[in-house]
């Protein structure tokens, strides 16, 4: 009796001691990442927050449309070779690509990675290079926006049939998140929280059996949080006008652009996805960011497991239909 | 149960009684305190429960950052970087706004406010 009380009494004290966390601070992509995982294995979450760091720093050259990286072909080569050559590229930047080019063709072309030319005539104005803002005909004449100038040839090879020029800023944070996500499961650290970035948040298990309380942060009073999300297993990303943008007669330009009009888009001021995967959460923020609210709620419909909540212009939210399973 | 259990039970009892007691403190005093990091470490713990304005001068990875603090408020007063996104930013007065000097590598964050949030999205 005594040395089974002393068992069950010792059991309960070291459960409490159980879960460290174990947690790192990233700088990638032009944003800061923090990785936080609960368990009590010192040595594989340790080993695991180093993995996790080289899987950033290996995708943040690859997509890094500034600088050329040595030993890598990364987006600056490609947006530097010549037309109709042949290019040899990294295999994990291949199908980044291929799942690029796939999402264009779901989203009906609005979410696009060969925005590249119209992106940076922008950020000239939004820097105070240029004054005023761009005229259309500027917009379309900085070189092509089409993405079926880029042709994927297999076997990781790809040519450029335009003078486009790619732009990963929009996918590549997600897409990263989204294979540290499934790295952390497939090793049984099932435990985490990955921020990536201020718009975007993974998180895996809850670390106490409950569940995660993620804030969204009012636009109109970013010292505020106007809905709170309970969840387990869900990555929630904003889309929002109100982080980067610059004022021109009493108009604020942001930095999401609507290919279709070359703009940024006007509709909601923020839009919050949630659903089970950071890269398409990544992706559909920015869709439905350049949507009116009722095509959106229309468009999401088609999808399992993905809700979204608009806060729109007037202070009104509006939220999917599946949005109290998080509440 | 004899003498030996009971003894046992008491120990552990008392020992749970001050780590809960220790926990509550300790979440307690962070209220008024800002948490400096540079890169993955935390360099500095700010106590922000003074009424008068306050200036420190942090290393980051361009150059001097500094920092201004009065009751409950922080904010970066100038640092060396090409658009200074964080001195722009201005006073924050919450655990839900994190100041984030990219090029300097400093990020600032206020100790968590009495609501238990795990992460914020904007």
């Amino acid at each position: 009796m005594k040395k089974v009380l002393t068992l069950i009494l010792f059991t309960l004290l070291l459960s409490g001691c159980n879960n460290q966390i174990y947690s790192k601070n990233l700088f990638y992509m032009d944003t800061y990442i923090n990785v936080k995982i609960y368990t009590n294995d010192k040595k594989i979450a340790n080993e695991a927050l180093d993995k996790i760091d080289q899987l950033y720093n290996d995708y943040d050259k690859l997509a890094d449309r500034f600088k050329t990286h040595e030993g890598i072909i990364n987006i600056k080569d490609i947006n530097n070779y010549d037309m109709n050559q042949e290019i040899k590229i990294d295999n994990r930047l291949y199908e980044l690509l291929e799942y690029s080019k796939l999402q264009f063709l779901k989203t009906n072309g609005l979410f696009n990675i060969a925005l590249g030319n119209v992106i940076d005539v922008w950020e000239e104005y939004r820097k105070g290079n240029k004054k005023g803002i761009p005229t259309k005909e500027e917009l379309l004449n900085k070189g092509s926006i089409n993405i079926e100038d880029l042709h994927l040839l297999g076997n990781d090879i790809i040519i450029k049939k335009g003078n486009i020029s790619l732009d990963l800023g929009a996918i590549a944070k997600g897409y990263v998140t989204e294979l540290a996500g499934d790295y952390l499961d497939s090793i049984g650290l099932e435990k985490y929280i990955i921020t990536a970035g201020t718009s975007s948040v993974k998180v895996g298990k809850h670390y106490a059996n409950d569940k995660y309380k993620i804030g969204l942060t009012d636009p109109l009073n970013t010292n505020n949080l106007y809905m709170k999300i309970k969840g387990n297993n869900i990555s929630v990303t904003t889309s929002g006008s109100y982080e980067r943008y610059y004022e021109y007669e009493g108009v604020k330009y942001h930095h999401i652009i609507d290919p279709n009009t070359l703009f940024p888009s006007d509709y909601a001021l923020s839009v919050t996805v949630i659903t089970d995967d950071a890269a398409l959460g990544e992706i559909l923020s920015t869709t439905l960011f350049l949507m009116p609210t009722s095509e959106g709620l229309e468009y999401i419909s088609k999808f399992n497991n993905v809700e979204a909540i608009w806060y729109e212009k007037d202070g009104n939210i509006v939220m999917s239909h599946g949005m109290n399973k998080y509440e | 149960m004899n003498k030996h259990d009971f003894i046992l039970i008491s120990i552990i009892f008392i020992i749970s009684v001050i780590f809960f007691g220790v926990t509550f403190i300790v979440k307690n005093d962070n209220a008024n305190v800002a948490y400096v990091y540079y890169e993955n470490k935390l360099i500095k713990i700010i106590d922000l429960s003074n009424d008068e304005l306050k200036e420190y001068t942090i290393k980051g990875y361009n150059g001097d950052v500094i920092i201004e603090t009065k009751r409950n408020q922080i904010r970066v007063k100038e640092e060396t970087s090409p658009l200074n996104l964080c001195s722009k930013q201005g006073w924050v007065t919450s655990s839900l706004e994190t100041i984030v000097c990219l090029p300097n590598k400093v990020i600032i964050k206020i100790g968590s406010s009495k609501e238990e949030i795990d992460a914020v999205v904007r």
